[in-house]
């Protein structure tokens, strides 16, 4: 890939599409999508117009947490095809202009790993100081547990080594000990590794967690920043170019540290803004958002911030107050199925009641807010999502490309599926697909094509700043985004029923409003405040030009 | 010609921006400046603290202040981002503000927050004056609860006083209120109340915002619509009644005036009503009832007793127009009494209450002149009461003030056959 000041910047106006290799495509009919059948999907990808993908991991593990528990570093899962098939993919997707980041869980390994299978054997075993071990279970008191629904301590017993070991996430995914060198340089030589192949950045996993002091909290401690910047340093002077991406879901204050001074992570998910989208238009209230984003501290020019609605994982309740976080449950996970570790684990449609408008709001804040989107595979479509299957599985259940066998995943037999497609009446792959979503011009899919090109056409969005708009009516949302002289103006309305607001836009007197999707003009800005009239979660974005 | 409208552009435009609310807190005010923030802050709290999803508004209306009150209301930045974790409320709480045409007055001010009210379709209302030190998030709580979540229309308060305050609700306006409407409201007239938004619509669309009463003491003829309109009437405890340091107090003619003298012309408006209540029924509270203290006070009880001797006999030819022959004969002899002796006791105490409703009523001369002669009747009445409770309990107290309400109920016969004569 090209590189130069610019384009050392693709990050910023990268549409991020997030998949599990696992869910997209099965090319070999055994039941579990592969490398080679994401090759066969990534003309779709480019027609949707994303430009990088990022992938869950895909690396030889026991699978108990969907990957995130590595057991080998430097291969393929064979469900996921070959590392041979893995470059094939990642020279197809390049050369369609898709950039590729895939997953590096730092933080920990799988107990099944060669590492902490030596490190467990004996107590002198050169690898015994690789992980975080202690023969007590009282050190690094108070330390919040994670993974609240499943485990009840940070602390496990190896009956093996007779002792105990330190895992932040689930008992069988060992903390890598970062106090030892040893471990920083192998972890380096991995990421090399990848990098060597052509890999265009890193999602890093669960990063505040590296470092352990007692007295603390064992999160974002100095030198956890230390290590980041360590691996920064050595990206920029051996792999100019690629970037790194932090998952620190901690509030906007702490997550700043992990950008540095532009030496640690290019980019971070602000993971506080997200149910404070949601949380905004089912209060039908802008407050939320603007808030959020008041509180967030500026980051440095070369860094950016990484914004999406859902994920893999549960939407995450951890960054919110007490009030916010019921509200969320009882607004959006009644069900008490729905909740997980502090979080909700539905999907985007069906969080919105399937209710196009509103899936529609949520894209188009997504798009217009600063930050570099991501969506999540499947919710181009307004796929739905399973609450029973067990842990965040109701979210990564397979794509929907048709109506017919399988939804078009899979020739395998059903029962063979690695996980039950989504059939009711409603969200099921009959009913929603890619194919039928083709057919039709005023499908979501179609839309959401037709939004990621609006977006692509202006790098306001991408690299501009934010001035939020705060008319007396609060159920609309209104900001203008400014990069260099360009200017867009977008006005949401968050609620459900139609709205008047009128913007004081006096600071842009004598430009044209003109409405991005169909380009039409509005009447010219001047002194009055400027009334407009929106439907129900209906949005404007205007691009203000001066003639 | 287009018809005058209450709402100015700019207040409807404000309005237009909140849109609809679940709970609304009005302010009326009049060179508050001082004490605007304060209040603000304590209502915008109590939203954050008990009502964290409801949608709500603070809307002040003004009566013409010159000490910038208004940009008081809309300056007050109450949250303190005591730090830059999470949200301080859920949804934005709204502050608006409008002068309200007519010149400062109570019932302008409710007639603007009840338009306000029923255009953003407040489910439940409190107005809060600007100037109570007791103020705390409790009372705002306590005043829109009953009204938004049990379905109450009409909310009085209750207060815990000193046994020898609120004396002309006790002596008066409650006994009164009970007996002929049947329901007995302990603090008719109040600058703290609450109300369900269907209350504002239909008092909103009453045409008496012209008339005295209804200017002076809006919220008693409120309750007394509400009561007679048969909607839910409720009380709810606020705690102390503590007295702003700033004002001397309304004096007695004026506090008359407007009390009693609306209580009358809401006898006379609503008459198809209280001339068929039978018995009176409970009525439900909120809280603690009221509670009475006993601390030790400083009265000039000398004073008040001149004071109706004197006026007595000034207004003797003035009395004779309104009380009848009896009535007058024996206040006139108890106004003769020294001091020890002289006590009107709950009988001839009711007998001239009523009679002056029925002169008032049958505009025996001017009212305003009819209700200043009550004042030195009064006197009498709050002299006797002092004289007699100087050292009674609260129970003593309150089993005196039944009394008196089952008076009133005696003698209700009495109003209405001297009432509906010619």
């Amino acid at each position: 890939m090209a590189t130069g000041t610019d384009q050392a910047l693709w990050y910023k106006d990268a549409i991020i599409y997030q998949l599990h290799v696992r869910t997209f495509y099965d090319s070999n009919n055994d039941g579990i999508g592969d490398f080679p059948g994401l090759m066969q999907k990534l003309d779709y990808l480019q027609e949707l117009g994303i430009n990088v993908i990022w992938l869950l991991p895909f690396f030889p593990s026991p699978l108990r947490d969907d990957g995130y528990d590595i057991a080998n570093y430097r291969a393929i899962h064979p469900n996921y095809g070959t590392l041979e098939d893995f470059k094939a993919f990642l020279a197809a997707a390049h050369a369609r202009g898709i950039r590729v980041i895939i997953e590096m869980v730092l933080n920990h390994t799988s107990d099944q790993h060669p590492w902490f299978q030596e490190s467990r054997s004996t107590r002198d075993n050169p690898k015994r100081d690789w992980y975080v071990w202690s023969d007590a279970d009282d050190r690094y008191k108070g330390v919040r547990i994670i993974f609240l629904d499943t485990e009840l301590s940070n602390w496990a017993w190896d009956p093996v080594s007779k002792s105990y070991y330190w895992h932040r996430f689930f008992s069988h995914q060992p903390d890598l000990n970062y106090d030892n060198p040893e471990v920083f340089e192998e972890m380096w030589d991995v990421m090399k590794f990848w990098l060597e192949i052509g890999v265009d950045a890193f999602r890093l996993d669960a990063v505040p967690y590296l470092i352990e002091r007692d007295g603390t909290n064992c999160e974002n401690l100095p030198e956890t920043h230390a290590v980041i910047k360590k691996l920064r340093k050595r990206l920029d002077e051996s792999f100019p170019g690629r970037m790194l991406l932090a998952e620190a879901n901690q509030w906007p204050a702490d997550v700043r540290a992990y950008f540095g001074d532009g030496d640690e992570f290019h980019m971070a998910f602000h993971f506080p803004l997200m149910p404070r989208i949601f949380m905004a238009v089912q209060l039908e209230d802008r407050k939320p958002i603007i808030e959020i984003l008041e509180q967030t501290p500026q980051i440095p020019e070369n860094s950016q911030w990484c914004t999406f609605l859902r994920n893999h994982d549960e939407l995450t309740l951890e960054m919110v107050t007490d009030i916010e976080r019921d509200y969320m449950y009882d607004v959006y996970a009644r069900d008490k199925t729905m909740r997980l570790n502090l979080g909700i684990r539905r999907r985007l449609a069906p969080m919105m009641d399937n209710d196009r408008r509103r899936i529609q709001l949520l894209n188009l804040l997504l798009m217009s807010l600063p930050g570099t989107p991501v969506l999540y595979y499947g919710d181009e479509i307004g796929m739905g999502d399973n609450v029973y299957l067990g842990d965040r599985n109701g979210v990564r259940t397979p794509m929907q490309w048709n109506g017919g066998w399988n939804g078009g995943f899979s020739g395998a037999d059903p029962e063979r599926l690695y996980s039950p497609l989504i059939s009711n009446p409603v969200f099921g792959y009959q009913a929603i697909n890619v194919e039928a979503q083709k057919r039709s011009p005023h499908s979501l899919l179609y839309w959401m094509k037709r939004l990621i090109e609006v977006r692509k056409s202006s790098r306001v969005f991408s690299r501009g700043t934010i001035e939020f708009l705060q008319p007396s009516n609060h159920r609309v949302l209104a900001y203008v985004r400014q990069f260099g002289t360009e200017k867009v103006l977008a006005v949401n309305n968050l609620s459900s029923s139609a709205q008047a607001v009128e913007l004081d836009l006096r600071n842009y007197k004598g430009s044209i409003p003109v409405e991005m999707v169909g380009r039409n003009l509005f009447p010219r800005i001047g002194d009055l405040p400027y009334l407009l009239t929106l439907g129900p979660y209906q949005s404007f974005w205007f691009r203000l030009r001066r003639i | 010609m287009a018809e005058e409208t209450l709402l100015s552009d700019d207040f409807l435009r404000q309005l237009m921006g909140v849109g609809e609310v679940d709970l609304m807190v009005g302010i009326p005010t009049h060179n508050n400046a001082q004490t605007i923030g304060a209040t603000v802050a304590v209502v915008e709290e109590s939203f954050r603290q008990n009502f964290t999803r409801d949608r709500v508004v603070i809307v002040n209306v003004d009566g013409g202040s010159r000490d910038g009150t208004p940009d008081e209301v809309l300056k007050s930045i109450t949250e303190t981002h005591p730090s830059l974790r999470g949200l301080t409320s859920l949804r934005t709480i709204h502050r608006i503000t409008t002068r309200y045409t007519g010149g400062p007055s109570p019932g302008g001010a409710l007639r603007s927050i009840l338009a306000a009210a029923d255009l953003v379709r407040a489910k439940a209302c409190a107005v809060i004056s600007p100037q109570s030190p007791g103020l705390d998030t409790n009372v705002v709580k306590n005043l829109l609860q009953p009204a938004y979540r049990e379905n109450f229309d009409f909310v009085a308060p209750l207060y815990s006083r000193h046994k020898f305050e609120g004396l002309l609700a006790r002596l008066v306006l409650y006994p009164m209120t009970r007996a002929l409407f049947g329901r007995g409201i302990r603090e008719l007239h109040s600058t703290d109340f609450g109300f369900s938004g269907k209350l504002a619509t239909q008092c909103l669309g009453e045409d008496v915002w012209g008339e005295d009463p209804v200017r002076k003491s809006p919220e008693i003829w409120m309750v007394i619509s509400a009561i007679a309109s048969g909607l839910n009437c409720g009380q709810t405890f606020l705690g102390p009644k503590v007295q702003p340091a700033t004002t001397s107090g309304t004096d007695i003619v004026t506090a008359i005036r407007e009390t009693v003298g609306a209580l009358f012309w809401c006898l006379e408006s609503h008459q198809d009503f209280w001339t068929r209540v039978a018995n009176p029924e409970p009525v439900p509270t909120f809280g603690p009832d009221h509670e009475l203290t006993t601390d030790t006070v400083r009265i000039n009880r000398k004073r008040i007793y001149e004071l109706f001797q004197k006026g007595v006999t000034d207004l003797s030819p003035i009395l004779k127009t309104i009380l009848t022959d009896q009535t007058r004969t024996e206040v006139e002899r108890i106004a003769a009494l020294d001091e020890r002796n002289c006590r009107i006791e709950n009988q001839l105490w009711v007998t001239v209450v009523l009679e002056f409703a029925t002169a008032y009523h049958h505009n025996v001369m001017n009212r305003d002149h009819l209700l200043q002669s009550f004042v030195p009747l009064y006197r009498g009445r709050m002299y006797s009461f002092l004289a007699e409770h100087h050292s009674s309990t609260p129970d003593e107290i309150e089993k005196d003030t039944e009394k008196l309400c089952l008076e009133f109920e005696r003698q209700k016969p009495y109003l209405l056959e001297t009432w509906k004569a010619k």
